[in-house]
């Protein structure tokens, strides 16, 4: 476990200090969202109407460009191969890389969500719920990002086919996480919402464990 | 014996790098890896160190092996000491790289976007000496060295026979005859 928080940490420290990934994600984030805005047009329903849609599509894109990156700080340097000839498993890599990436993700999403309800009237009176249902979605998503990222890491041509094999695997997480968004701006009771959760929880735990245990396998090719 | 090779080839596309080579690495032995340019010296450390796999035959490592690539690869936004502080805990060890950093004449706070190639390979010294693998597979490590890089490298060597094995891949036949107790020729007819 310290190699998993130590190699995020690392991570994450070089990305603050290179500052040109996150910078561009977060100019690619916000031009997305006041596009989408201004296409959807002023009226308040529509807007809304739109909102958990639109904010999953800007998580999603966020979360592929970051497990993108994770594995590029390794490649563009060349040290992927240090960390292979580390002893033991090889399981704590793709951990360490997926942590990082939930570090950067959950205040990105918090920032989404807060601009989300800036420009789509997204009602964040049912903040918890609305927190716990984005700490589902994005942890489903990022867990399959990191494997892919990583199978991919060695390939030339990976950021085109990373969201190929990416997305078909991330569809019922994006669906249940809009699903349950939705149902949170609408109103419905929590237990109804509740379902989608299950379902989300049950998507993250087979991703990761599964994840987990076969990235080994895929670093070895 | 800790480091076998049963027959090993490697072909990229339709090309054979290696083809049928048997090797062996004993415990205090120092085998420097001699051969022109594009003569396969590091794709067989590769192999060596488990990084590529052989299209045919086997190796077998009996013990951990790191490698010295050459150029080195470092995170250019991480310090020197905050590199080796990752590297000793990804590998689960314990050292005194203050001592490591001092005794290589590298400062501890310079990120190593500002560390020139010697200064490179001397902290990739460093790192291995730190990390004390039983085979040290190292790819033209005397390359970007000044003359007292060179004695520190020469004493490095010293160290790694008395912890291990030696796999040294040179252009340098001085160094090779100084240091080697053999030597394995690749590209030769």
């Amino acid at each position: 476990m310290r190699r998993v928080l130590l190699l995020a940490l690392r991570d994450l420290r070089l990305e603050v200090r290179d500052r040109s990934g996150l910078l561009s994600l977060l100019a690619f984030f916000a031009v997305m969202l006041f596009v989408m805005a201004l296409a959807l047009g002023p009226e308040e329903a529509p807007l809304r109407r739109a909102a958990p849609g639109v904010l999953w599509v800007a998580l999603a894109f966020m979360s592929t460009l970051l497990s993108s990156r994770a594995f590029a700080l390794e490649v563009e340097e060349g040290t992927l191969d240090d960390l292979l000839l580390t002893p033991g498993g090889k399981e704590w890599i793709y951990l360490g890389k997926l942590l990082f990436q939930l570090l950067l993700l959950f205040p990105l999403s918090l920032l989404a969500l807060l601009v989300a309800a800036g420009l789509f009237y997204l009602p964040l009176e049912r903040g918890l719920p609305l927190l716990f249902t984005l700490f589902l979605g994005v942890l489903g998503y990022a867990s399959v990002a990191t494997f892919y990222a990583g199978l991919l890491a060695r390939l030339r041509g990976r950021e085109a086919l990373l969201p190929l094999l990416l997305f078909s695997l991330v569809v019922p997480v994006v669906l249940a996480s809009v699903r349950a968004t939705a149902g949170l701006v609408e109103g419905l009771p929590v237990a109804e919402v509740a379902d989608w959760w299950r379902l989300l929880l049950v998507f993250d735990v087979v991703y990761v464990t599964a994840s987990a245990l076969l990235f080994p396998v895929v670093l070895e090719g | 014996m800790l480091l076998r090779l049963l027959g090993v080839s490697k072909r990229f596309g339709r090309d054979w790098v290696l083809k049928d080579l048997d090797f062996s690495l004993e415990r205090g032995e120092v085998v420097a890896l001699l051969g022109p340019n594009g003569s396969g010296k590091t794709t067989l450390l590769r192999l060596m160190a488990g990084l590529l796999k052989p299209t045919r035959g086997r190796v077998e490592r009996l013990g951990r092996a790191l490698l010295l690539s050459d150029p080195p690869a470092f995170h250019r936004h991480l310090t020197a000491r905050e590199h080796l502080l990752y590297d000793l805990a990804f590998h689960g060890r314990e050292g005194d790289f203050a001592g490591a950093l001092r005794r290589f004449g590298l400062p501890e706070g310079l990120p190593l976007q500002a560390f020139s190639s010697g200064m490179k390979k001397r902290l990739a010294l460093a790192r291995l000496l730190l990390l004390s693998p039983e085979v040290w597979l190292l790819d033209e490590p005397e390359t970007a060295l000044d003359a007292e890089g060179r004695g520190l490298l020469l004493e490095v060597l010293k160290e790694a026979r008395g912890r291990g094995g030696v796999v040294l891949a040179t252009h340098d036949r001085a160094l090779a005859e100084r240091v080697a107790d053999r030597a394995l020729t690749l590209g030769e007819a």
